[in-house]
């Protein structure tokens, strides 16, 4: 019987050493695409939540143009569908599994019958037809619980800032983008950072739709040479190397952010 | 009532909370001329806040009107020039109303300067190099030049509210209210900013000052207001306030802080 971990089976997976290098490059891109395009979506929802779109405001409005102190109107008055999409989006994605998602995203967004794309293979070993899937799954998850890291850091912001903003003549917009968010961001960067390591780690999960990532070279070395742990620890420093680091960078940048914070 | 220069006309102003049971604003009704100096006093709770907030349309009324420059702003749209009617664009109106609060509010992640430029520089598209000349002759006059680069958080108190004054001042606005803007300051810091708010009056600026600083209210007011639960109990100019009180809730409330 074999042992457990051996170097000599270390040096047979290193016959498969492009494939974790391919795997490495794979998941990297990977994360950074899913942290690019959730957070431009939960940027978009977390505003989506908090706006401040009622169609039927005027309901709520008396005759001569006061608002109306209660009753049915006023609820109706208050009613933000903007939000509600935007609420109901983040609570469906939060409450069901990462799996689950990925796989409707690509049997069923990605079939052939819905959104046909082309079989293109990028550097030689990027399948568009898989990998696409797994950014759009992973970014729409990532998304929903960025969305509400956002949210609650711009509900911390002092009302104070919105108020002296709108009294210097900003409009609503202009105080989101240069007062609120430029402060709710830098107070949720440990979080956010959190999140950004966590779809490292999470998008593992997309070699079950067959993305050529770390986690699929684990499979295939496993699948041909009936060993599991060797590649079981090359894939561990593997991810270790990507999610140190990077909470390390931006805790560089959390640094270099709160000058404004230090005497 | 005096209606020469009339700048803000305020007609039974109603603000309620809680569906009604909290009446910050109870009816208020004053005109606001150009180059007064109205000072509003009155006991915590009583509305002062609320009624400043108002006017610059912070808060949304729940009743009555407040004509700035010749239109309604608490309306959601207004007669224009040509007959039609057009919407009131409150952001327009807030650029002319300067605000400063207790608790000073500057921006804490930009510096001083950026503070002081950026409504001008994106609301009224002024030119970046421009309006950092007008911040530094601002910051100049109440002695803060070298401090430009700064952020808000290197500032003592006295120096944040006076930074907060001259940031909205760079929208050149035709009424600056100001909400206790000493109240959160330690005592050897209130006589800068009074001197600030001072000279502002004495070069004409219209200006709706809530404080307790009786002092300020006695020498630079040229009206006071006394507001208690939400109404305006008393009005009339320093001397008739301080000197012949004659509601007994003012006169209680003079008792207390003079
Ligand atoms: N957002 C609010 N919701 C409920 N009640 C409020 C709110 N803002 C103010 N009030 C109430 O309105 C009254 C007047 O408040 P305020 O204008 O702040 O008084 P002052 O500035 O004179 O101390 C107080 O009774 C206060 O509790
Ligand atoms: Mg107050």
């Amino acid at each position: 019987m074999s042992q457990l971990i051996s170097a000599e089976n270390f040096a047979k997976v290193a016959q498969f050493g492009d494939l974790f290098k391919e795997g490495l490059v794979i998941t990297l891109l990977l994360s950074l695409l899913t942290v690019l395009f959730g957070f431009i979506l939960a940027m978009v929802l977390a505003v989506m939540r908090l706006s401040n779109v009622c169609p039927f405001r005027f309901l709520g409005l008396t005759r001569d143009g006061h608002l109306r102190e209660q009753g049915f109107l006023v609820a109706l008055s208050r009613f933000n569908p903007v939000s509600f999409l935007a609420t109901a989006y983040v609570e469906v994605f939060r409450a069901t599994p990462m799996i689950v998602q990925l796989w409707i995203v690509y049997y069923g967004l990605f079939d052939k019958s819905v959104i046909d794309l082309p079989r293109v293979t990028i550097f030689g070993f990027i399948q568009l037809e898989r990998f696409l899937p797994g950014v759009v799954a992973l970014a729409m998850n990532s998304g929903a619980y960025l969305c509400e890291i956002l949210r609650s850091g711009i509900q911390s912001i002092d009302g104070g800032q919105t108020e002296a903003a709108r009294s210097l003549g900003l409009n609503q917009r202009q105080n989101m983008r240069f007062i609120v968010l430029p402060q709710a961001i830098k107070n949720t960067l440990p979080a956010i950072a959190n999140e950004f390591v966590t779809i490292i780690k999470e998008s593992s999960i997309t070699y079950t739709v067959g993305v050529k990532d770390i986690m699929s070279a684990v499979n295939a070395t496993k699948g041909s040479l009936y060993i599991v742990m060797e590649p079981l620890i090359v894939a561990t420093v593997m991810y270790f190397c990507l999610t140190f680091p990077t909470s390390k960078i931006i805790a560089y940048f959390e640094r270099r952010m709160s000058r404004g914070d230090k005497r | 009532m005096e209606t020469r220069d009339s700048l803000i006309q305020v007609t039974d102003l109603k603000k309620y909370y809680n569906k009604g049971t909290i009446k910050a604003l109870d009816g208020i009704t004053v005109d606001i001329n150009r180059g007064d100096v109205m000072v509003v006093i009155g006991p915590s709770g009583s509305g002062k806040s609320t009624f400043l907030r108002s006017l610059n349309l912070l808060e949304e009324p729940t009743g009555g009107s407040i004509i700035f420059d010749g239109v309604d702003i608490t309306k959601k749209k207004t007669m224009g020039p040509d007959g039609k009617m057009v919407k009131v664009d409150i952001d327009k109106h807030r650029q002319k109303m300067g605000m400063v609060f207790q608790h000073f509010n500057l921006f804490p992640h930009m510096t001083i300067m950026d503070n002081m430029t950026l409504a001008p520089i994106q609301v009224k598209h002024m030119d970046k190099a421009a309006a950092e000349e007008k911040a530094l002759a601002l910051l100049d006059r109440v002695g803060l030049k070298d401090r430009a680069g700064a952020y808000p958080i290197q500032l003592s108190g006295g120096q944040k509210q006076r930074i907060a004054i001259v940031r909205a001042l760079m929208m050149e606005p035709e009424v600056m209210l100001f909400d206790e803007p000493t109240s959160a300051l330690d005592p050897e810091m209130v006589g800068e900013v009074l001197e600030v708010m001072k000279e502002l009056a004495q070069e004409g600026m219209t200006m709706v000052v809530v404080t307790h600083e009786m002092g300020f209210a006695r020498e630079v007011g040229n009206r006071v207001l006394f507001m208690a639960d939400g109404q305006l109990l008393e009005q009339g100019t320093p001397e008739e306030i301080f000197g012949r009180p004659q509601n007994p809730r003012l006169q209680d409330f003079l008792s207390k802080v003079l």
